[in-house]
């Protein structure tokens, strides 16, 4: 019971100071004393869904203290020290409350007979309110305190090294752990390889033989800078790290939970955002800024006075928008059903901007951490006026009427023109009742949807927030205030609340959580993200475990560096491209993958990145580059997301357009129909999010890459483009097929062995041994790993 | 996800194991043919990087069954209808319920008063377990079975209670009972996949593939589905349109290239491991179409199981290409009906009646014909759906009481297990006297799931991977207990 966590209470038979009310006649209860917390968390459970905010049915609201004592338009509810004579209790007693015919529908359930007692005995008891006091949490040592990833980074001092081979101070870091073991730095790779991996590296799509010829005899200065510079600018490089992205965000097109998983036709929106703040290299700190509130940077009451700022804005907060959400459905609208989304909320943020498990404290104080469950609360109280588990939006009430003005207008004639064509159809006399109501219904089905936005914002006047002993919301135990973990808080702050702008009803609390976590001190929010960006560069974290810098995580495998990285990221306006330049341009980048034995003894898990890792493409990266060597690709941004068919054996297929398909990242992703392609390589199932893909290697990849007919279709395009573009002779031809697949001249080796495996074709015709050699092209090994 | 190398995990863990020599070897040769020489040099196998494979694995203790076939009973199977008899409900047909269970009924609007089963009960065999006269074959198999009365689950809607009983877990995403057994275990052949899905060729169940997926472990513990008809295995085979010959011609090409390619790029054990895919993916093609082959067995094997007769035909054959694939190694097979069959919301009767017709004759056939293999001796067969039925009534719009049925119960639900290691002609557990709680020597899900675990030698807490922190685990962070009583 709540109040026997405390060890006074200051209580008075009618209202409190803590209430902003007249202090009269105070007493102190025993520590069995039932007070107001006890009772509170069972009348927002049960009841304030019809007597609360949104529905206040008899003039009833059960949500305070006083609203309670407010009564309902029938008069009052309780008479202190009399439960029997209470209507509260008995609506309970005698069942009519919650009506039970109406529990699904309003997603409750009725108030079993423990609760019952609280509310009755608190009644009893003359309805004291006590003053709650804060949460018994575990001692924060000295030692917790000091753990390396809970203080600000430093910046290190660069040792003056002397070699020639020193681009930039990664270099230096890098440079003298590799010392220690008798090693230098592996040779560099060659150009074309080099070539190849910032393509992919960078814009998720293969150059073109061209490309790489210039890039190879480039003499002017700086080749590598240039060819960097052109990449980062490209449009394709947001396609290719807005990827990254949206799997922290656990992206979807779909709400999931239930069988009929429906769409969410407005979350391409937040895609968009993605891409576009990549490309434009959004400031970071922005970037988070917008997407954790960006609903309380902006007023956006007036839906017609358009500005792209507030829309961007309000399509960020689809950032915590994104985990599987059945409560469109009453049946899977319970409050626990809402608690899992809030929770898996909370582990996108804590996995993805954080690198703490913070979701761990949600049953029990962490384990290895110094995250006790009350700040887990505090951190879900920070949420709670936009995610309030007692004051629910289902998905469809979670959209804003927001949309560009052109978009606006094509929604409005098509509705004009929808309901000329109804009002015509109705004024037609000639049309029996069946075909009238068939022919509306045909109507109806062109009707657009009105343009909206999936956001998420603070709608103000947040239920308290109780912590959940065990995480069961049946439990609910001390009242915490919103906050920040309080390791963090000792280190740099807590949270320094203030409203949005003056006269706004929203708390400001997600404003201020956004704002405390871009503090340029802040010991987590850039280590976490330039590990991240180096990972996706050397197919390694410096810390490995990407979303866990606690002590369950491991250490970095270069402290100082680690640090490095984040001051200058900070540093620089927490600027990615310029980040991810700096890591591309150090020597420790341009070392070949090639391994040697004796770096693979001094450095076997190439934790002093003695060499670059050979790494697979990822499945977007695959079908894109077949798509392109096929001509089939259609360079096309943004927008509503590309369908897929499913066939009936399972098969899940992109939907071309003329034979055209765009690039993955615009693929629908819904949750139940995830394209077979990618799934096989390793596309995440969102479980709520991916903070790693695995880099898998199973046969269903061969099965698909050998005997899909999609993969035999391009392939047969991509052997009629090298005819197209080399008419003459078969030698020239797989040369040139060869080249645009893997970006290199064959040697007269492989040339040979090419021409002898195919040569019982190259007898009999051009365009089987070409459509053959495609198809084999695409399947190779060297066409799905860069060196 | 991450795989942690700082804590020691079991030695047999896969990780480490590589495609180096073994399969890879033997595929590099195949592929090979005379380019032998191209090798440069010998695969090298002591990298970190996390290579998956089916390559058997030592289990935790000796196990007592080696693979396992799930009857799954799509939509919740009514279990005093079937297994579980209630002469409570008979005397109190009629009688009104629902204010005691409103809370615990999906549809509240509908509900109705205690229903009695439309069936009739009795004994049977040896054991004198109660069976409904709708199960009229599956009654003749009862000294084989232990018979669970006792067990619940944790939602009365399908699509949570079916993540649940799948993979422990009420959301999407998590491994699946049968990925967890994979990636515990490996595979005893290494030509076909270690989890096979037959589902039917009707149409998907609820949550689709969703039903077998591997969550956060690798693609390779999927569930595989196979086709009854047709080509069994998703792009197993090449289009008719592309001839074997020059499928051949490719492959060659596309071996040479990897060897000469991996040959210049020493200490890459993936490299390895992508050319034995290869090779597996061509004896895929054969040893699955083998396992399909049902003209292999006789007339009265293909009688025993309903093969032939128009309402078990579909289900008889996956049953028998079940017992196929368990015989060929497979570890585990997986059965699912379409939509949920078993889901009697109205027309109690008639609707129960119509799926016990469809899978009681395969179901007792494959008992019967594993008992006469040996092979109950070293399988598992588990039947059950996702969740348990009210004892009250549902009724339809008309509030027609004739054509009542059953809504979703989570309290109580009826599921059976047959074969290695567990008692015959058992019946484990009990619910209150009119089936709406499960009360004695309940049975919970992650137990069920502990409990399987334990017979394929698997120890529930030492199962795990780690992910976002976590070690996660099939059973979750709860502690299940491991049903002992059924147990031999």
């Amino acid at each position: 019971m709540f109040a026997s966590r405390f060890i006074s209470y200051f209580v008075i038979r009618g209202l409190v100071v803590c209430m902003g009310i007249s202090l009269q006649d105070p007493l102190v209860f025993s520590a069995e004393t039932v007070s107001q917390h006890d009772v509170l968390p069972i009348l927002h459970l049960r009841c304030t869904v019809c007597h609360g905010r949104q529905k206040k049915e008899s003039g009833l609201d059960l949500r305070t203290v006083q609203s309670i004592l407010e009564g309902s338009k029938n008069g009052p509810v309780v008479i202190a020290g009399n439960p029997s004579a209470s209507k509260l209790v008995k609506k309970i007693v005698e069942g009519k409350m919650p009506p039970k015919r109406k529990l699904v529908i309003a997603s409750v359930k009725p108030v079993p007979q423990g609760e019952l007692k609280i509310i009755q005995d608190w009644i009893t008891s003359g309805m004291p309110i006590v003053k709650a006091g804060r949460p018994t949490e575990p001692f924060l040592s000295e030692s917790d305190k000091a753990f390396w990833s809970f203080n600000p980074p430093k910046r290190p001092k660069i040792s003056k090294l002397n070699q020639a081979e020193i681009v930039n101070p990664i270099d230096t870091f890098v440079a003298n752990r590799l010392s220690e073991q008798g090693l230098g730095f592996a040779p560099m790779a060659s150009r074309r390889e080099l070539g190849r991996r910032v393509y992919f590296g960078l814009t998720g799509m293969p150059p073109s033989p061209d490309e790489l010829d210039e890039f190879e005899l480039d003499e002017s200065s700086d080749p590598f800078g240039k060819l960097i510079d052109r990449l980062l600018a490209s449009p394709s490089y947001g396609e290719r790290w807005g990827r990254f992205w949206l799997d922290l965000a656990g992206y979807a097109d779909s709400e999931g939970i239930q069988h009929a998983d429906r769409l969410r036709p407005w979350a391409y929106r937040y895609r968009d955002y993605v891409i576009r703040a990549f490309n434009s290299d959004k400031r970071y700190d922005r970037f988070l800024i917008e997407q954790i509130s960006g609903d309380e940077l902006v007023r956006y009451d007036d839906p017609d006075a358009y500005n792209e700022q507030v829309y961007n804005q309000l399509v960020a907060t689809g950032f915590l928008r994104m985990v599987e959400d059945g409560t469109y459905a009453g049946i899977t609208n319970f409050v626990p059903d809402r608690q899992d989304i809030i929770d898996n909320e909370m582990r996108v943020l804590g996995s993805s901007v954080l690198g703490l498990s913070l979701h761990c404290a949600r049953c029990h104080s962490h384990k290895f951490d110094p995250i006790s469950q009350a700040d887990y609360f505090r951190l879900r109280a920070i949420f709670k006026g936009a995610y309030d588990e007692h004051n629910w939006l289902n998905p469809g009430e979670r959209r804003l009427p927001y949309g560009h003005p052109e978009e606006l207008e094509h929604w409005q004639k098509n509705k004009a023109s929808i309901d000329a064509e109804i009002a015509a159809l109705r004024a037609d006399k000639s049309l029996d009742e069946a075909s009238l109501k068939k022919s509306i219904e045909l109507a109806e089905k062109r009707r657009m949807e009105k343009p909206m936005i999936r956001a998420l914002w603070d709608r103000g006047q947040p239920s308290p927030t109780y912590l959940y002993n065990r995480g069961d919301y049946l439990q609910p135990q001390d009242l915490v205030e919103p906050d920040v973990p309080r390791v963090l808080a000792s280190s740099i702050g807590d949270l320094q609340v203030e409203i949005p702008w003056s006269g706004s009803e929203k708390t400001g609390l997600r404003l201020s959580f956004a704002r405390w976590l871009t503090r340029k001190d802040h010991p987590l929010t850039a280590r976490v993200m330039v590990n991240r960006l180096w990972k996706h560069h050397f197919g390694n974290g410096l810390v490995r475990t990407l979303d866990d810098f606690g002590r369950a995580g491991e250490l970095p495998t270069h402290p100082a560096l680690l640090d490095w990285l984040a001051t200058e990221f900070v540093d620089s306006g927490w600027s990615i491209k310029y980040l991810q330049r700096l890591i591309i341009t150090s020597r420790t980048y341009q070392q070949t993958s090639r391994v040697s034995s004796e770096r693979l003894e001094k450095d076997p898990e190439n934790k002093l990145w003695s060499r670059m890792p050979m790494m697979r493409l990822q499945g977007e990266a695959l079908r894109d580059s077949m798509l392109y060597l096929s001509g089939r690709l259609r360079w096309e941004q943004f927008g509503p997301a590309d369908e897929v068919d499913v066939s009936p054996d399972g098969l899940v297929m992109a939907r071309p357009k003329d034979q055209t398909w765009r690039r993955s990242i615009y693929l629908r992703q819904r949750r139940t129909e995830v394209p077979t392609l990618l799934a096989s390589f390793d596309l995440p199932v969102m479980s709520p999010n991916c903070v790693e893909r695995p880099e898998s290697n199973v046969v269903t990849q061969v099965l698909h890459l050998m005997n899909n007919k999609l993969i035999r279709q391009l392939s047969n395009a991509f052997a009629k483009r090298v005819i197209y573009e080399r008419p003459d002779g078969i030698d020239e031809q797989l040369l040139h097929a060869f080249r645009l697949a893997l970006g290199r001249d064959p040697n007269s080796q492989e040339m040979l062995l090419i021409k002898s495996k195919l040569k019982p074709l190259i007898n009999h015709s051009n365009i089987e041994t070409l459509q053959a050699f495609c198809h084999a092209l695409f399947n190779t090994a060297e066409f799905i790993y860069l060196d | 996800m991450k795989l942690s190398l700082k804590k020691p995990l079991l030695n047999r863990r896969r990780y480490f194991q590589h495609l180096g020599g073994g399969l890879g070897q033997a595929a590099l040769l195949s592929l090979l043919g005379r380019d032998l020489s191209l090798i440069g040099d010998e695969s090298y196998s002591s990298t970190p990087d996390a290579a998956f494979d089916l390559k058997p694995n030592q289990p935790h203790f000796a196990p007592k069954a080696k693979s396992v076939i799930h009857l799954f009973m799509n939509g919740g199977p009514s279990q005093m209808d079937l297994f579980d008899p209630k002469p409570e409900l008979v005397r109190n047909h009629g009688k009104s319920y629902f204010d005691k269970i409103a809370g615990e009924v999906e549809n509240p609007e509908s509900a109705g008063a205690l229903l009695s089963s439309p069936f009739k009960f009795a004994q049977y065999g040896q054991s004198g377990m109660w069976v409904s006269d709708a199960l009229p074959f599956f009654s003749q198999c009862v000294d084989e079975v232990s018979m669970i009365r006792s067990m619940y689950t944790t939602s009365i809607t399908h699509e949570p209670a079916l993540y649940k009983i799948h993979s422990g877990r009420l959301f999407p995403g998590h491994p699946s009972l049968g990925s967890w057994i994979s990636y515990g275990l490996g595979s005893e052949n290494q030509s076909l996949p270690a989890y096979v899905v037959l589902d039917d060729p009707k149409g998907p169940p609820i949550n689709r593939n969703q039903n077998w997926q591997s969550g956060y472990l690798s693609p390779v513990f999927q569930g595989t589905r196979f086709r009854s008809s047709g080509a069994p295995v998703l792009d197993l085979n090449p289009g008719k349109e592309v001839s074997e010959k020059i499928i051949g011609l490719e492959r060659d090409v596309i071996g040479s290239l990897d060897l000469l390619h991996k040959s210049q790029r020493h200490y890459q054990p993936r490299l390895g491991a992508r050319i034995a895919n290869y090779e597996l993916a061509a004896k895929m093609q054969l040893e699955a179409s083998d396992a399909l082959d049902l003209s292999q067995e006789s007339n009265a094997t293909k009688a025993m199981y309903g093969i032939g007769e128009k309402k078990t035909d579909s289900y008889g054959k996956r049953c028998l290409i079940a017992r196929r694939l368990v015989e060929r190694g497979v570890r585990f097979v997986q059965l699912f009906i379409d939509g949920q069959i078993w889901d009697n919301h109205t027309g109690l009767k008639k609707g129960l009646l119509g799926a016990c017709e469809r899978t009681d004759k395969p179901v007792a056939g494959l008992l019967m014909d594993l008992r006469q293999r040996g092979l109950l001796d070293e399988i598992i067969v588990a039947w059950g759906g996702e969740m348990g039925r009210l004892p009250i009534a549902q009724l339809d719009g008309k509030k027609n009481e004739a054509n009542s049925g059953r809504d979703h119960n989570k309290n109580a639900m009826v599921t059976w297990m047959a074969g290695a290691g567990l008692k015959k002609g058992y019946v484990h557990g009990s619910t209150d006297e009119i089936g709406m709680k499960a009360v004695d020597n309940t049975v919970s899900v992650p137990d069920w799931h502990a409990t399987l675990l334990h017979l394929l030698g698997l120890d529930y807490a030492k199962l795990f991977i780690h992910k976002n922190g976590l070690e996660e685990r099939l059973v979750g962070v709860e502690e299940p207990e491991v049903i002992y009583g059924l147990l031999t």
